[in-house]
């Protein structure tokens, strides 16, 4: 027998036996290709939230933690509760010598200040921080530069300017060279900067004043008290098990009880990371799971339809039998007519997930927000193949059933 | 040498009380006879009809078709044998209701492996022999009686075969149709086509050359 893809009488009649009963057919193409834009649709919707996270955490040091002070929940030394007390220089140098921690930075902030040029007023925060703020924070530098080194050490007038704050007080001018006041004191701009992150610590960036730490304890007299200190740990340690470690260090440096655990406020950034990463590894899952179930659905609804035309179809297989089909040309007839169907619907549905994911991602992008809710072409060919190996398994015990049928039972069932 | 030799023949249905629907069966039917075999129902003729046309198998004895062995053939060299010596011929037409004239003429073609066009044209070849060259793209539900049976002998014929088994070909058609396909076969056979026509009409029975007739699973009154 010649191949029969290559015959056009073989197709022929695996539309004209799928016509024949239009509405089952179309019920259940309608199963496979509702499984299809499901699972399609749900692998590229966790991707695009996948995406949309990521985004916020991007230029984000992610092995972080966060450490602040707030009131005393015991009595200590002396001292009542609920004393208000700040971290300062000698703390970051404590922590900064314990072994893991990689780097340490202190910053402080007002919200709320008024910036001035000539008669140009922004009401933004102003943040003083560390050069190394940048290990942290990866922020874009539009123009001139960060904070650096000397601008700490001499505790320089200088500042670098959020990029909308730039551009309400300067417009489309460089505000490089220029000076501005916040609360009486001028400073000069030596820099741009823009949050490359969606995530924010003290604050957005892109709207804020930013000038040096040293710079900004002297001009709001703050001592040498710090308000936010960030910690980096090296490779192979952790924030849980140097949370320990980094209370302790921090306590024998104020009157703070041993068992007082509100005194210190200790964020680990990367558990959070962790937790959310999780979560999307969850989220995957169950889109994967749920569509994989729906997709299983359709094609036993497939392998069903196949089982109700086998029988149906008793006879005229009989009939082939008698007038010379082998038991393959007929099991090649009945997978094909499955195949066919769950090839058409699925390759449907996939159009028409990737036709909402279009839908979804133009949507975000007209908001800003552009993501990647989109298939990748190796995930649709991947869900191709699948639902082409299940369309086919789901034909096969219906076309060893009809493989069985004895020409004899069927010429004799008049 | 004849083109079917039934040597001892049996055959027994197993089951709650095993049926032995045919008894030493002997018979040769030689090349270019028209042959009808007659028995009442349950005389065991269909299941003689279904080991001629290897359809079916038999326990003991010796069946040679065209000087092939007919015994434990696979269920593909069974299929060629069918499809290459054997055209069937049944009272229901059993024609395939989706698959117009031609096509249906032509399905045997289908599994030589022919080609489209040539089994079509052999197929029109075939109904234009028969008269139904205008019926040709007509779909069964179109035909009459006559016509359907018409279009199964011509499907029974595009294969060129050696024998046509004949089952009740006019168990379903009136007397007018059926004296037409009489005719055919009678046409046919003398163009020298081997005929078998398995009957309980004893009108279809006298226009056969020989009578071969089945009583409780035994030839009797063997001519």
């Amino acid at each position: 027998m010649i191949n029969p893809i290559f015959d056009i009488e073989n197709w022929k009649e695996i539309f004209a036996t799928l016509s024949r009963n239009k509405t089952r057919t179309f019920l259940t193409a309608f199963g496979i290709f509702w499984g299809t834009a499901m699972l399609a649709m749900l692998l590229g919707g966790a991707n695009g939230l996948r995406a949309l996270m990521s985004k916020q955490f991007d230029g984000f040091a992610t092995n972080t933690a966060f450490v602040w002070g707030n009131q005393t929940s015991m009595p200590y030394k002396g001292f009542k509760k609920g004393m208000y007390w700040s971290l300062d220089t000698e703390d970051l140098e404590r922590v900064g010598k314990i072994p893991g921690i990689k780097d340490a930075t202190g910053s402080l902030s007002h919200w709320g200040m008024t910036i001035t040029y000539g008669r140009q007023r922004s009401s933004s925060g102003i943040m003083g921080v560390m050069p190394s703020y940048t290990e942290f924070m990866h922020p874009i530098i539009v123009e001139g530069r960060f904070i650096n080194d000397t601008d700490e050490s001499s505790a320089r007038k200088v500042c670098v300017l959020g990029k909308r704050v730039a551009s309400t007080l300067f417009g489309s001018d460089s505000p490089l060279g220029k000076n501005i006041a916040v609360g009486g004191i001028y400073y000069k701009v030596v820099g741009v900067c823009e949050a490359r992150s969606e995530m924010n610590v003290n604050g957005n960036l892109s709207e804020s004043v930013i000038i040096p730490l040293s710079t900004m304890r002297k001009a709001f007299n703050y001592g040498d008290a710090i308000g936010l200190m960030m910690l980096i740990a090296d490779d192979g340690y952790d924030f849980k098990t140097l949370e320990e470690p980094i209370k302790q260090a921090i306590r024998r440096n104020h009157p703070i009880h041993p068992d007082d655990n509100k005194a210190i406020e200790y964020m680990n950034i990367s558990e959070m990371f962790e937790m959310i990463s999780n979560l999307f590894l969850g989220i995957s899952l169950l889109a994967g799971f749920v569509g994989f179930g729906t997709l299983l659905a359709g094609i036993i609804g497939v392998g069903n339809i196949m089982w109700v035309i086998v029988k149906e179809r008793t006879t005229e297989i009989g009939i082939r039998r008698a007038l010379g089909a082998k038991p393959r040309d007929i099991i090649v007839q009945i997978l094909s007519e499955g195949v066919v169907l769950t090839f058409i619907a699925g390759v449907a549905g996939i159009c028409f997930a990737v036709g909402v994911l279009g839908g979804v991602n133009y949507l975000m992008t007209m908001q800003g927000n552009p993501a990647g809710f989109q298939l990748s072409f190796g995930m649709a060919v991947g869900i191709t193949v699948v639902f082409a190996v299940l369309g086919t398994a789901a034909g096969i015990i219906p076309a060893v059933k009809a493989m069985r049928i004895k020409p004899i039972e069927a010429i004799n069932d008049k | 040498m004849p083109i079917i030799d039934l040597k001892d023949i049996n055959k027994t249905y197993q089951g709650a009380v095993p049926l032995h629907v045919l008894k030493d069966i002997n018979l040769e039917i030689e090349r270019g006879e028209l042959v009808s075999i007659m028995g009442s129902s349950g005389s065991g003729k269909s299941t003689l009809l279904n080991i001629l046309g290897i359809l079916d198998t038999y326990d003991t004895g010796e069946y040679h078709l065209g000087g092939v062995l007919i015994k434990n053939l696979s269920e593909n060299r069974a299929a060629e044998l069918r499809n290459r010596m054997i055209g069937f011929v049944f009272q229901s037409f059993n024609l395939i209701s989706y698959k117009n004239a031609v096509e249906n003429v032509a399905l045997p073609l289908f599994y030589q492996g022919v080609s489209r066009k040539k089994r079509n044209r052999l197929a029109m070849e075939q109904l234009e022999r028969l008269g139904l060259a205008d019926r040709a793209h007509h779909l069964p539900g179109e035909l009459s009686g006559g016509q359907k049976q018409r279009v199964a002998i011509a499907r029974s014929l595009i294969t060129n075969p050696s024998i046509i088994l004949a089952d009740e070909p006019t168990g379903a058609l009136d007397s007018k149709t059926s004296h037409d396909v009489m005719q055919i076969f009678r046409q046919l056979n003398a163009e020298g086509m081997t005929i078998v026509i398995v009957t309980h009409d004893p009108g279809v029975g006298e226009q056969t050359n020989r009578i071969i007739r089945l009583v409780d699973g035994q030839i009797i009154d063997r001519p």
